[in-house]
């Protein structure tokens, strides 16, 4: 099957479905291609059914509109449930390949969002380990509480709402670790009066866990997992740190489930694919490179690509919300001024910059490390294995330790391991850019490729 | 309510539930036995994008247990080996 859009949007999340309600407005045919069962992406990820609640959706209402508006579109078509595995430029047309055929443009927008940073650590492939995003996901798509013990770590303000929605669907949050030092927001206080709805966000949620008795403990950080006999998580090692998250005092906690994040990575394999000019910011984290109207720049000019959310820079719902009407507006080359909601974009981005120098990822993670601890969970490479290629090898960048070890190699191509092995060898950013390159996005059988003609 | 089977068990849910979900919901939190360690694993990333959590269904392995939706009768078994 091959279908050919005016418009195409990538991603079912706040600024995909904000891109393809303004482009569709704007007069295009547009055909917006999601992964998920349902629109909403990670944020607004929901039950589908007619009651969802207040305390694990936030801006909901909002959401919800937005949602019904794209499928009452009668210019939008929504593809769900069409996994990606191929995108490339053949003769001035960008062709995506996915599960459901092929969809074809010259009128692309990218708004493939962003999943969980994780840092390795003792244990940390135990079953009841997992990302603050897969609990999170669990309880707002299908209701499901992962654990009834639950220590939430790592560091940035989505751990906030990921513990206020456990604990108020009734799992006892035993642990809420923040790795950052308390008066952090201190020196960033200015952008916070800046966006006094987003500090009172916060506010509502450290309130809310108050009454849970859940208090943050800063400075602290789950350094090591342990299994019981049945495999599964039984209990976690939790440090004191100093400023650069070396260890000072440890201390054991029992739960059943450590939802541990880092903050967020962009998604860029698809912007790579298509030869997409990517940057690389002080903390490691690869974005797509946009100019004024959030159009990316490549080499074909017959093509107009561009990208929104937080493809272009972790910011979080309201930017990416902004980022997609503008998108959606400059590709169907909208006359409608843009001054407003370009002067919005600007406030919020200065917002999500103070954010990343609120929670900074300390390099002192790499001291938790054993020679045991599991780097690339797909290939089962440890720390050793890797430090061996160094020695024995000479292996001096990410791409040889990837070839001598298999790190990165296996079914999650590197999305997991690929910045912890860019932070363990000190990669420069324009190797971190040519690790985030993936030819074959998702894995497919010889089957599925031949059914499309290509064998 | 929808049936499948995990390790034979039957297992009862809401239609639209996942294949993760459902288990989770139910107990049961190792979907596969590693390739090389034959090391336990579960629900990591809960989105699709580490891999983690592969089950084998209808026969078929490598399915991503947090991104397949239960259907009636699917046959649902942990996965050996990668």
């Amino acid at each position: 099957m091959e279908v050919r859009f005016q418009v195409i949007v990538l991603g079912g999340g706040p600024a995909g479905l904000n891109a393809a309600k303004y482009a569709a407005n704007a007069g295009y045919e547009v055909g917006l291609i999601d992964a998920g069962s349902r629109l909403g992406g990670q944020y607004w990820r929901h039950t589908g059914c007619e009651e969802f609640d207040q305390s694990v959706h936030h801006n909901f209402d909002q959401g919800s509109l937005l949602m019904d508006a794209v499928l009452a579109n009668p210019r939008i078509t929504v593809h769900s449930e069409t996994n990606i595995w191929s995108a490339s430029i053949i003769n001035d047309e960008v062709v995506i390949r996915t599960n459901n055929g092929a969809f074809i443009t010259q009128r692309l927008i990218l708004a493939t969002g962003a999943y969980d940073r994780s840092l390795p650590f003792p244990g940390w492939d135990i079953p009841g380990v997992m990302t603050p995003g897969a609990a999170q996901s669990l309880l707002k798509g299908h209701g499901v509480l992962v654990g009834k013990r639950i220590v939430v770590a790592g560091t940035g303000p989505f751990l906030l709402p990921v513990a206020t929605g456990l604990s108020s669907h009734g799992a006892s949050v035993v642990g809420l670790l923040e790795a950052s030092g308390k008066y952090s927001w201190a020196k960033n206080s200015l952008e916070l009066l800046r966006n006094p709805a987003k500090a009172l966000e916060g506010v509502g949620y450290l309130l809310a866990l108050r009454t849970k008795k859940v208090e943050t403990r800063y400075r602290q950080a789950i350094i090591a997992a342990h299994a019981g006999a049945n495999g599964s998580l039984e209990s976690v090692t939790i440090a004191n740190l100093d400023s650069e998250w070396k260890i000072r005092s440890t201390y054991k906690l029992s739960c059943d489930v450590a939802a541990v994040g880092w903050g967020f990575t962009a998604d860029t394999a698809i912007a790579s694919s298509l030869g997409l000019a990517l940057d690389v910011d002080a903390s490691g984290s690869v974005s797509v490179v946009v100019d004024e109207n959030q159009r990316a720049r490549q080499s074909n000019e017959a093509i107009a690509i561009y990208a929104a959310g937080e493809l272009t820079g972790i910011g979080g719902s309201d930017l990416a919300l902004v980022e997609g009407a503008i998108a959606g507006l400059a590709i169907a080359g909208s006359t409608q001024d843009l001054k407003t909601l370009k002067k919005r974009r600007k406030k919020l981005r200065s917002f999500a910059q103070a954010l990343t120098k609120v929670y900074p990822v300390a390099s002192g993670w790499k001291s938790w490390l054993s020679a045991d601890t599991t780097i690339c969970r797909c290939e089962e490479i440890s720390y050793s294995d890797i430090n061996e290629a160094r020695e024995e090898f000479d292996a001096s960048d990410a791409r040889t330790i990837k070839l001598l070890t298999r790190c990165g190699m296996g079914l999650c191509q590197g999305r997991i391991c690929g910045r912890t092995i860019a932070d363990l060898m000190n990669s420069t950013p324009q190797e971190r850019i040519n690790s985030a390159s993936r030819p074959i996005l998702s894995p497919i059988t010889l089957g599925e490729v031949a059914q499309e003609g290509l064998l | 309510m929808i049936t499948f089977t995990f390790e034979g068990e039957p297992i009862s849910v809401e239609p639209g539930t996942s294949v993760a979900a459902a288990l989770l919901s139910h107990g049961e939190r190792i979907t596969r036995l590693t390739r090389i360690n034959s090391a336990p694993r579960s629900i990591f990333c809960g989105i699709g994008v580490c891999f983690d959590c592969l089950v084998e269904v209808d026969g078929e392995p490598n399915q991503r247990s947090c991104i397949t939706t239960v259907k009636e009768g699917m046959v649902v078994k942990v996965q050996h080996g990668s």
